[in-house]
């Protein structure tokens, strides 16, 4: 009983009560601001790191109880670090694991409308509560024919209030991404659309089955089976697969060689999505990987897949080649192409933000230049946060009124900063594998 | 409404008849009949007969409130597992089957109670036998509550918790009346997060650890 005293504490209802839980959380972090530059004038040598973990835990209270497409956006930031102050990371990775769970009678509900019978009337065992709860929706593990499934069920109502919940985290992520509203807008559109996908369960199954199929090959990688009898719009029923999440698996102490074995196999999925399918499982949050005894990793969770479009692919990877730096006219084309500089910049601007793109790009594109990359190696994630730190904080970058970088770039270094992120808490090595045309 | 042979055999369908005739009526113009003489007419009855069975059209009103709630009771008693339930749970599995009871009957209750000054005068008054039968189901509930520790004993504001358990279902009721999503998914989510709230504020809660201590720091003062 106790267990379910726990379960889902009170969750704002409508629109209203959402906008006022954001409100209240405004006026909050409003306060943390005030009693920031407070304690400034008294101690002017105390820096913002506390007042970013005081936001930082507001923020995900508010965030953790509207659930959601605004968890969602809270998972998207914790994942985005460069663009995160350290304090925030921590919280938001929080949200990545668990939010309270819906109630079972929900869950019989949803099977009956579906499937027109209990959960037990079609499985052997299915757990009363939720084994591990994903933002917008939670997964019970049930059991038939000694074959163990994992079953995820969507919350109700969640893909209706997905824009209206995006119209609400506007303000925060402009306070927090330290973005000016139009190049806002720019990437909200793009976050709205794959959040409006992720809702559709038939599509995920259909995706699921596809990536994993082109992916097969790539050895020690593990994908469950999905069953379509026991799926449809709110419900996805596909094969259990144990292990442990990284972090727990970390702790394990794993060989270096098994790291590398992971690590590796990571790599390679994602090369093979990026440079032969033209589309991405855009998620690589540590949750929808799971690592296993014999050095596999089981990927889950196809929710969010971005579909590359040629021209962005081209210009994007082409900045990623080595000695690509040196040709400045080849360059200020891909610029142009993907919107980092257009004519509305002054000449002064141009000058700048070129100096600044290609800065980012010679850095993230570090792992690219060479055969074999060791993630491992804090002091090159240091640099990112650091430069990324530096950029939003510059004077110019603030100044500019203007979305910079195409939006389908939003995904694309999600994806990538997430795989390096993965791979860096893996402390992994590897063989930074790349299509014949990057060598 | 064909005309039925009047038998004793099928007598207990008369009062079905009726049942379904209002309904029908309902439905097809919109509001109740004008007078018990020409509904009973239509449904080539005498009035005299009809008393036998209804004494007015509030009194069929209510009879389909409380055939709902009970069919609710019927199917939610067949379910194995609700047995197993938590008081919270099977309050929640009540109110998402009374839901998908009362779609069987939306429009009829749309043309009812869609108009909200209408419906304040009437919703009471047709719903009193259900309210009474409910609140029957809800006492059971917050006993077995209390005995959990689901729900805790409190002087005086837990004699009341019957009745805010009814306003939770009158408010369940107006919001899916409202209710415009497709499947009436928000109606499944404001249930789901106000019975939570309900049974949050039911609870042992940091107050009544408050009261208890201020309770005690005045006694033995």
């Amino acid at each position: 009983m106790a267990i379910n005293l726990k379960e889902q504490e009170s969750i704002p209802v409508s629109k209203v009560e959402r906008a006022a839980k954001f409100i209240s959380t405004g006026a909050k972090v409003g306060g943390n601001y005030v009693k920031h530059y407070a304690k400034k004038m008294v101690n002017p040598s105390m820096d913002k790191d506390e007042l970013h973990s005081n936001n930082a835990t507001d923020i995900y209270k508010s965030l953790s109880e509207l659930k959601g497409s605004a968890l969602k956006v809270a998972q998207m930031m914790s994942m985005d670090k460069n663009l995160l102050p350290r304090a925030y990371q921590d919280k938001f990775t929080m949200a990545q694991y668990s939010a309270p769970p819906l109630s079972y009678p929900l869950v019989v509900k949803t099977f009956q409308r579906y499937f027109g019978k209990p959960p037990e009337s079609i499985f052997e065992t299915f757990t009363r509560s939720a084994v591990n709860a994903a933002s917008i929706g939670q997964v019970h593990q049930a059991t038939k024919d000694g074959k163990t499934f994992a079953v995820k069920i969507q919350y109700p109502g969640v893909s209706d209030s997905v824009s209206s919940d995006l119209k609400l985290v506007r303000p925060f992520a402009l306070r927090l991404l330290n973005m000016n509203e139009k190049e806002l807008d720019h990437y909200m559109e793009e976050v709205e659309e794959r959040l409006v996908e992720e809702t559709d369960y038939t599509l995920e199954v259909q995706r699921s089955r596809e990536i994993s199929e082109a992916c097969a090959h790539i050895p020690n990688l593990k994908f469950p089976t999905y069953y379509d009898e026991f799926s449809s719009e709110r419900v996805i029923t596909m094969d259990w697969i144990s292990g442990k999440h990284i972090k727990e698996w970390m702790e394990t102490n794993p060989t270096q060689a098994a790291k590398n074995q992971i690590g590796q196999a990571l790599w390679d999925f994602y090369h093979h999505q990026v440079h032969n399918l033209k589309q991405v499982h855009a998620d690589p949050h540590p949750g929808n990987f799971i690592l296993q005894e014999d050095a596999t990793v089981g990927i889950i969770d196809f929710g969010c897949v971005k579909v590359i479009p040629e021209d962005f692919y081209q210009g994007y990877f082409a900045l990623m080649k080595k000695g690509m730096v040196l040709e400045e006219e080849a360059m200020d084309r891909i610029f142009y192409s993907l919107d980092f500089i257009t004519d509305k910049d002054s000449e002064e601007g141009k000058v700048y933000f070129k100096g600044v793109f290609k800065e980012m790009i010679s850095l993230l594109g570090k792992p690219f230049h060479v055969d074999r990359f060791d993630f491992a190696d804090n002091t090159y994630f240091e640099q990112i946060f650091q430069l990324g730190d530096r950029i939003s904080n510059d004077k110019m970058f603030k100044k500019s009124r203007q979305a910079r970088g195409s939006k389908h770039g939003l995904y694309i270094n999600r994806t990538y900063f997430g795989l390096y992120n993965l791979l860096n808490q893996l402390q992994a090595e590897v063989d930074t594998t790349k299509p014949e045309w990057l060598k | 409404m064909e005309a039925t042979p009047v038998t004793k055999t099928i007598k207990k369908d008369l009062k079905k008849l009726i049942l379904e005739g209002f309904k029908n009526h309902v439905l097809e113009y919109g509001s109740e009949p004008p007078s018990i003489f020409k509904f009973a007419k239509m449904l080539k009855m005498k009035e005299e007969e009809f008393y036998t069975y209804f004494t007015s059209f509030e009194s069929i009103k209510s009879s389909i409130w409380v055939s709902i709630y009970k069919s609710t009771l019927e199917q939610i008693e067949a379910q194995e597992v609700y047995h197993e339930y938590s008081v919270r749970e099977k309050f929640l599995s009540f109110l998402f089957t009374w839901i998908e009871e009362l779609k069987k009957n939306r429009s009829y209750l749309l043309s009812l109670y869609e108009d909200k000054s209408k419906a304040f005068r009437t919703l009471p008054s047709d719903t009193r036998e259900f309210k009474e039968k409910f609140k029957e189901f809800a006492g059971e509930l917050i006993s077995e509550g209390k005995e959990t520790q689901e729900i805790a004993s409190r002087p005086v504001i837990a004699d009341r918790y019957d009745e805010a358990l009814w306003l939770q279902v009158a408010f369940v009721f107006r919001y899916w009346l409202d209710d415009r999503s497709p499947r009436f998914e928000k109606t499944d989510a404001a249930i789901e997060k106000s019975v939570n709230l309900a049974f949050d504020l039911m609870g042992k809660s940091a107050l009544d650890s408050f009261l208890d201590f201020a309770k005690f720091l005045y006694q033995t003062k």
